[in-house]
């Protein structure tokens, strides 16, 4: 559990609007375990969405260095970084993202497909329903499902190839809370079953009560870093 | 290579807004059919217009003494018919050869004359579709001094069958030439000269009355098949026996039926233009209105690795099916109007309030029942140019999209 799958140095991030200059990240640092199951927490704009981007390899830093799974992400160019994206990391965005025209099924066998597996997909895409007990709203289309149910497809679109990481941006933020406690116990087991690594961003004290560290960050810089191991005892991360 | 997700994403795409793509779809439809509609009606008009040009009075191609036909005098003939239509027939492709005198005279049913024109014809190599007697049994009408004449001269003259009537002419030694018929019958000529003077006889009595053995103005070839008539002329223009006469082909003879069906094509062609660019227009518009409303989907689809160049493939295929579900409907309507109106026709002057069937023009009578006609080649052409423009139509949106940022978009 000590591999470092991120590597954040130093990190600054600036968003230009018109002559205003907003310095959402200054000098930013952080590294995310293999297995940790992390919510980054903060008031907003605190540099909470800034910080999964450039981990999800969405945007690049002004300066410093984002590493992810070893590459330096600021070297890569735009289509080695969607590349990166499909072969490593799953997303859970805040408001499900599904494609309206696809069923559950194809939304989560779609991903798959872009990845460019051919054989089994419809099976393996059907079992991580199966698994997120979604088996009976597999043909069923966004629009019939409820906001729970999109976000569990989402979910299982996130994971079904089985991605070192998932980043989740406010994954409960649209969920009442027996939703949210599901959704984030279902997540709690894929990580614990299959060694997958979660990363939150979140205004959630659900999310932060399932986390095993909880890193707070304050005006684009990293206020607190916190371990909750299994018994909910709090130390200092590394 | 196209996923089939790709495909069904953009096929289901289209029902995001039924309505507009609906409407747009339904443009295409009514674009596509009044091409194919306008384009079968302008065969339809062409073909008579070729068929009445080249029918009855040109034929495919023309032999004649040089200068007759600017000066049409009747001295200027073609000697040794029989020989000169046995050459000609000789050649395969010719499918008729028919020898013609047309002589001006002077035509009196009693005391009073009336200008008129003599037309000496082969009663047995005129009885076909594209000859002077088109009608079964219309050649055995012109016995021996037994005369057809022309429906307009008929009623301008109040000729009737059974009549005697007088012809006086110059014949070919300058004498007066003058004989008594029996008018037979009133003939419909698509050739105004026939319809509005003729005064058509056997070619052994014109010979006779105008002292013409064996001899004739013009000799009408038609080829068996219109492919055939340029080598065809060429071939005829090389035999001995006609060196020195003068072998046209119906292009020579009408080139205003050259511009005519340039014309035809170029009115078409318009038509095709204005469906394209209204086409274009409404997929453009379509296309850009439905990647300004999915940028937040976009954005998503990058965000899970989506390149850019599948996201454009999905745009336009999705313009491609748009385009194509509308030309396709306008395909098969304009395939209906045709088979609706083929065997029937449409006729114009009836559309237009009028009596007459017929307008005369340059010598010929055109009948104003038209006969619309679709060629594969038109719906080709139209499909092929509605799936280019459909793909030109989505290079805005595609530009658009190749620019995303996922981030950018997911925040839109």
């Amino acid at each position: 559990m000590n591999t470092n799958l991120v590597d954040v140095r130093n990190v600054t991030k600036d968003f230009h609007n018109g002559k205003i200059t907003v310095n959402a990240l200054r000098g930013l640092d952080l590294a995310i375990h293999e297995g940790d199951f992390l919510a980054i927490v903060g008031p907003s704009g605190s540099g909470k969405t800034t910080l999964l981007n450039l981990i999800g390899a969405l945007d690049i830093a002004t300066s410093g260095d984002v590493h992810l799974f070893g590459h330096d992400l600021t070297a890569l160019s735009r289509r080695e970084r969607a590349e990166l994206r499909l072969t490593s990391l799953g997303f859970v965005f805040q408001a499900y993202n599904l494609i309206p025209v696809l069923t559950a099924l194809e939304n989560v066998k779609f991903v798959l497909e872009l990845q460019g597996i051919d054989g089994g997909r419809h099976e393996r895409a059907m079992s991580t329903l199966e698994d997120l007990s979604l088996g009976e709203l597999a043909n069923r289309r966004p629009n019939e499902m409820s906001g729970g149910q999109q976000q569990r497809v989402a979910v299982a679109r996130a994971i079904v190839s089985r991605p070192r990481l998932v980043l989740a941006d406010e994954p409960t933020a649209n969920l009442d809370s027996e939703n949210s406690e599901a959704l984030l116990r279902m997540m709690r087991e894929l990580r614990d079953r299959h060694g997958m690594t979660f990363v939150f961003s979140t205004h959630d004290p659900l999310v932060m009560a399932h986390a095993t560290r909880v890193v707070t960050l304050l005006d684009g810089r990293v206020a607190s870093d916190e371990v909750k191991n299994a018994g909910e005892e709090v130390g200092s991360a590394n | 290579m196209m996923s089939v997700s790709t495909l069904r994403i953009a096929w289901r795409s289209l029902g995001r807004n039924f309505k507009r793509t609906l409407l747009v779809a339904g443009a295409i439809a009514v674009g596509q059919f009044a091409f194919l509609a306008t384009s079968a009606l302008m065969h339809g008009y062409g073909e008579q217009f070729f068929n009445a040009a080249t029918g009855p009075m040109l034929g495919h191609a023309q032999v004649h003494a040089y200068d007759w036909r600017e000066d049409r005098s009747i001295d200027l003939t073609l000697a040794d018919i029989d020989g000169l239509l046995v050459d000609i027939r000789s050649d395969s492709n010719v499918a008729h050869a028919s020898a013609r005198i047309y002589a001006p005279a002077m035509a009196a049913l009693t005391e009073d004359g009336f200008m008129g024109v003599v037309v000496g014809v082969d009663p047995e190599t005129e009885c076909h579709e594209a000859g002077l007697l088109p009608v079964d049994g219309m050649g055995e009408l012109l016995g021996e001094h037994r005369v057809l004449v022309g429906a307009g001269f008929a009623k301008k003259h109040d000729i009737e069958p059974g009549m005697e009537i007088a012809i006086i002419g110059q014949d070919m030694d300058g004498s007066i030439a003058s004989d008594l018929y029996t008018v037979e019958d009133v003939m419909w000529s698509a050739v105004e000269i026939i319809y509005a003077l003729g005064i058509v006889m056997s070619l052994d009595d014109a010979q006779e009355l105008l002292l013409m053995p064996d001899q004739a103005h013009e000799i009408v070839v038609h080829t068996s098949d219109r492919e055939l008539i340029d080598e065809t002329v060429v071939r005829l223009s090389h035999l001995p026996s006609l060196a020195d006469l003068e072998v046209l082909s119906w292009k020579e003879l009408a080139p205003f039926v050259i511009t005519m069906a340039t014309m035809v094509d170029l009115f078409a062609y318009i038509v095709l233009i204005v469906v394209f660019i209204a086409a274009a227009a409404g997929i453009a518009n379509t296309m850009l209105m439905s990647t300004f409303e999915r940028t937040h989907e976009f954005g998503m689809l990058l965000s899970l690795g989506c390149s850019p160049g599948r996201l454009s493939t999905m745009i336009a295929v999705e313009a491609a099916i748009l385009g194509l579900v509308g030309v396709a409907i306008g395909t098969l309507s304009g395939i209906g109007f045709v088979a609706a109106t083929s065997e029937s026709g449409l006729n114009y002057a009836a559309l237009g309030g009028s009596d007459s069937y017929e307008v005369a023009f340059k010598g010929m009578q055109f009948s104003l029942l038209i006969y619309p006609r679709i060629y594969a080649k038109d719906i080709v052409i139209a499909v092929a140019a509605i799936l280019a423009t459909s793909l030109m139509a989505v290079v805005w949106p595609i530009m658009r999209i190749v620019r995303l940022r996922p981030v950018e978009a997911m925040r839109s």
